[in-house]
């Protein structure tokens, strides 16, 4: 009998076992092991073939030994209590899930609420087809703008096309853009300071609950933090006294006005400056178009006094190391874009812009002429570094012009694919596009049935701990 | 029929010196958290397993100068096998080189079974392919729990995929152990069972003069590592210090999150009622154990969690969450149960403290009722009855064995299917190198005279070794 010092709470169990199904060899051949997907089905299956079937049925399975575990002393007893359980129900007391309860069954012992805590993709959300191609979109634009700044090179190379002209149009959609981008500043920045505020607030929240949990409490906390916070608010003061200058910003266009205050500076109690402030915003504005125009001409400068060292600096590679170099640098540009990012990052992915400009360092050492090397330059910062934060924020802004630049970028590219290589690989281009957005969406859906999360009691769990003390 | 029985752990650096029992423990090892306790169980099960007139050979890897073979007591075998150790007492992965030295071991020893303990351990892994190819018995013992989601885990699982589903029998020690290694390794759960961990009981003893009469002390002996729950016990005492007044903690055990108790015990000004003793070795722990009233074990993963037990058997009321194989332990009436949340610990804290000061708990009984639940002599029966199961069961053939790795998946089983069968042909080759009658057979140590051990399912009679 089993010694129970005190009763415990069991999960009910079913009465009436399901009467098994027919057993095969094949359910409990070890040579074809369940695959993960299909465990938790079969599991319970051949739990209730254990259960019910006696060790004779299971010699015609290959692991017959286990159950062979249960032959010693008091085996026999126990066959025989297996073998007609309605008998005897009284006789043998229900299995619980403990150990230091001595019980009347094997150690191998298999019962049906084996397994019943395991839980299967719970976290597993559905995706949405049309959904799905709607957000590939900004990959589209992103290799579309690439396969662009490519055929531009090409023609460039081939000396179809004068670099002086690209660049001139480049610059001119440039600062259209750069435009569009200014007109929407202050909704922006007061939409990333709602995410920044809630983020802060949240901060703050931790920060006093910590000063009323302990007597000396903050002390060691704040310093940090609140260094960091001080700072920052003294810049937003310098800010609106009208003497603010952002930091270094770039090539005369959107890239780093909003280097400054914006994202996790402001803290909930200094609120943006409010409609009575006309003059004030104006003023900031005119501060924010000359800072701009400022770095701007910097980086026209710089480039320019570069484009000779520039021009020689890979002279002496191959061609076929440079077209090599440069193909891969590609590829880790497409690779590490930071695709998912909204507004509120100021400088997303780094590697990938680098990668990117390093590639078209290395192809402008093809080029004859300085003033070649340093359009090509000038025209690959304003692809690879500017055009992607102009495209977040047309994004932000709205939907509609969204999938139209797609569609215009797209075109552009088979454009310029039909202008450099033919008209068959446009075609093929925009195909591929159009497949391979609808292709992806849907594989990426048809992949989502192999998805096998199992969650169960051996996890280990996720501590709550409601104050934060450090 | 006894058996030699060659086990095949990954020990932490000192945890087996000659005559001397485990040496360090959970609570000081710097090995990785999952292998704690690994060690007082394969020296445990193995001392009695000779008494039960098995013979036992240990075989692990070298640390540092100690190489080569050494007895402890009982007779216990322990061969230190030369290995170029990378990190952290973790051996090279290589999957043959092994082989000639454990298969000379395994002649040496005229080794029967062998049983491989830890899923972390390559070598272990490495024993139960080689024993499979040399046609021996094996057996593994999973003692951790792991998830499924990261890919440290994928990469363990599929290891451990591989050796399992050639191995004749598998145990596990706890039922949510068992769950947890049937889902890794995609095993028939008939073929895995489940034998606790015990307690020595006897070093347990209670002693209640030791603990203090005007004031509850809550122990807590642990590692003090993220998933042992340092975090809300770092949350925890502050609230429960401000709540009973007259409550002390003892906290003994050390990690990277020691660093974090110490500063909420300044930063709270707790320093007399927070005491912190730092690293013990596993004979002090019944000393540290004795002097408090509540064990506290906040952790987040356990496979089985030995030192509950321990607690429990030095008569003290034992809180813990209720994760993984806990719950199993220890009946209802000895433990309370948390969540794993900061509130619901100190929620049962304060329960278990108000149920001590009533009177209602009978810790006095603990001792006596522990020792009835696990002994070491009913490990290694139940073991033994594993050991009968495989030895009967006949042998799987070269083909068999392959049939079974390749069902391990696309690509692994392949995989699998070419170690397998490399290993196969290594051991014809070191059969020709190395003939078998050119090796010695080593002489056992004297086996004791024929013994009764007495266990509450029965009484079963060691036999006299080497005739």
């Amino acid at each position: 009998m089993p010694e129970l010092f005190m009763p415990t709470p069991i999960a009910p169990q079913p009465k009436h076992r399901p009467s098994p199904p027919p057993i095969t060899t094949t359910e409990l051949t070890w040579s074809t092991p369940a695959s993960p997907a299909e465990l938790p089905a079969a599991v319970p299956q051949s739990t209730n073939t254990t259960t019910l079937q006696l060790p004779e049925v299971r010699h015609g399975a290959r692991r017959t030994s286990p159950t062979n575990i249960a032959v010693d002393e008091t085996g026999a007893r126990r066959r025989k209590g297996r073998s007609n359980p309605k008998q005897n129900p009284k006789k043998r007391a229900q299995w619980k899930k403990l150990l230091w309860v001595k019980q009347d069954y094997p150690d191998n012992w298999v019962d049906p609420t084996f397994l019943k805590d395991l839980q299967r993709n719970i976290n597993v959300h559905p995706y949405d087809f049309y959904s799905l191609v709607a957000e590939s979109t900004v990959v589209v634009q992103h290799l579309a703008s690439a396969v662009i700044f490519v055929t531009s090179f090409v023609a460039i190379y081939i000396e179809v096309v004068s670099p002086v002209s690209v660049v001139a149009v480049s610059t001119m959609l440039t600062v259209a853009g750069w435009a569009v981008w200014d007109m929407g500043w202050e909704k922006r920045e007061a939409a990333k300071e709602r995410a920044v505020t809630h983020k802060d607030g949240g901060y703050d929240r931790a920060v006093s609950n910590n000063n009323n949990g302990g007597a000396s409490s903050g002390g060691s906390v704040s310093p940090s933090k609140g260094l960091g916070l001080e700072f920052k608010r003294s810049h937003h003061q310098a800010h609106s006294s009208g003497s603010y200058f952002p930091p270094f910003e770039g090539g005369g266009t959107p890239a780093s006005a909003p280097v400054s205050p914006s994202k996790s500076s402001r803290s909930p109690d200094d609120d943006p400056p409010e409609a009575p402030h006309q003059d004030q915003s104006e003023q900031l504005r005119k501060t924010r178009v000359i800072a701009t125009a400022k770095s701007a001409l910097l980086i026209y400068f710089t480039l320019l006094g570069l484009s000779p060292i520039l021009r020689s600096l890979t002279k002496g590679v191959t061609e076929d190391s440079i077209w090599a170099i440069a193909t891969w640098l590609f590829i880790a540009n497409f690779l590490s874009f930071d695709y998912g990012s909204g507004i509120e990052r100021n400088f997303p992915a780094s590697f990938s812009t680098n990668a990117a400009i390093t590639s078209s360092v290395v192809l402008a050492s093809r080029l004859t002429d300085t003033s070649h090397v340093f359009s090509l330059m000038l025209f690959s910062i304003q692809v690879f570094g500017l055009f992607p934060v102009f495209r977040r924020t047309l994004k932000h802004m709205s939907w509609n012009l969204h999938v139209l630049l797609t569609v215009v970028l797209v075109l552009g590219a088979a454009g310029g694919l039909m202008f450099v290589v033919g008209w068959g690989w446009a075609v093929a281009w925009v195909l591929g596009v159009l497949v391979g957005m609808g292709g992806c969406g849907w594989w990426m859906i048809d992949l989502q049935k192999y998805k096998n999360e199992i969650h169960g009691p051996w996890d280990p769990a996720r501590p709550v701990i409601r104050r934060q003390w450090a | 029929m006894p058996y030699n029985i060659a086990c095949v752990p990954l020990l932490p650096q000192n945890a087996l010196s000659a005559n001397q029992a485990p040496a360090e423990w959970s609570a000081t090892s710097s090995t990785p958290s999952r292998v704690c306790g690994v060690e007082s169980h394969i020296y445990q099960l193995a001392s009695k397993l000779s008494d039960r007139g098995h013979k036992v050979i240990i075989i692990t890897h070298q640390y540092d100068t100690r190489s080569g073979v050494r007895y402890l007591t009982n007779g216990l075998k322990v061969y230190y096998v030369p290995f170029f150790v990378i990190y952290r007492e973790s051996t090279m992965p290589t999957v043959f080189s092994f082989f000639p030295i454990f298969r000379q071991i395994v002649i040496r020893e005229r080794i029967q079974i062998v049983h491989g303990h830890a899923s972390l351990s390559s070598m272990c892994h490495e024993a139960i392919l080689h024993g499979r190819t040399m046609g021996l018995r094996t057996c593994f013992t999973d003692h951790s729990l792991f998830g499924f989601a990261d890919a440290a885990s994928i990469l363990t699982n599929k290891l451990l995929k591989f050796t399992l589903s050639d191995v004749d029998h598998v145990i596990c020690v706890s039922h949510t152990c068992k769950e947890n290694t049937v889902l890794r390794a995609s095993l028939d759960p008939a073929s895995v069972s489940v034998i606790p961990n015990a307690v020595v009981a006897e070093n347990f003893q209670p002693d209640p003069s030791k603990a203090s009469k005007d004031y509850i002390t809550i122990v807590v002996i642990s590692r003090l590592f993220y998933n042992k729950g340092t975090d809300l016990l770092v949350a925890a005492i502050p609230r429960i210090c401000e709540i009973h007044p007259t409550v002390h903690f003892l906290i003994a055990g050390s990690g990277p999150k020691a660093i974090d108790l110490q500063q909420m015990i300044e930063k709270h000004m707790l320093q007399d009622r927070v005491e912190m003793v730092g690293p013990i070795r596993h004979e002090e722990v019944r000393d540290v154990m004795v002097r408090g009233h509540i064990y506290l074990h906040p952790s987040l993963t356990e496979a089985f969690g030995t030192v509950l037990v321990e607690a429990a058997s030095c008569g003290l009321y034992v809180v813990c969450t209720e994760v993984g194989g806990i719950p199993e332990v220890l009946p209802s009436w000895m433990t309370v149960f948390a969540r794993p949340e900061e509130d619901d610990v100190v929620d049962a804290t304060c329960r278990a403290i108000a149920e001590l000061r009533r009177g209602n708990v009978k810790t006095e009984k603990f001792h006596k009722r522990v020792q009835q639940m696990y002994s070491w002599t009913n490990v290694a029966m139940r073991t033994e009855r594993v050991y009968d199961g495989i030895c009967c069961g006949e042998q799987a053939s070269l083909m068999d064995r392959l049939k079974r790795y390749y069902g391990c998946g696309v690509w692994a089983g392949k995989l699998f299917v070419i170690c397998a069968v490399v290993d196969y042909l290594l051991w014809w080759v070191l059969e020709f190198w190395y003939p078998r009658c050119n090796i010695d057979v080593a002489r056992d140590w004297p086996a004791k005279e024929i013994k009764e051990v007495k266990d509450g399912s029965g009484i079963r009679v060691g036999k006299k070794r080497s005739e």
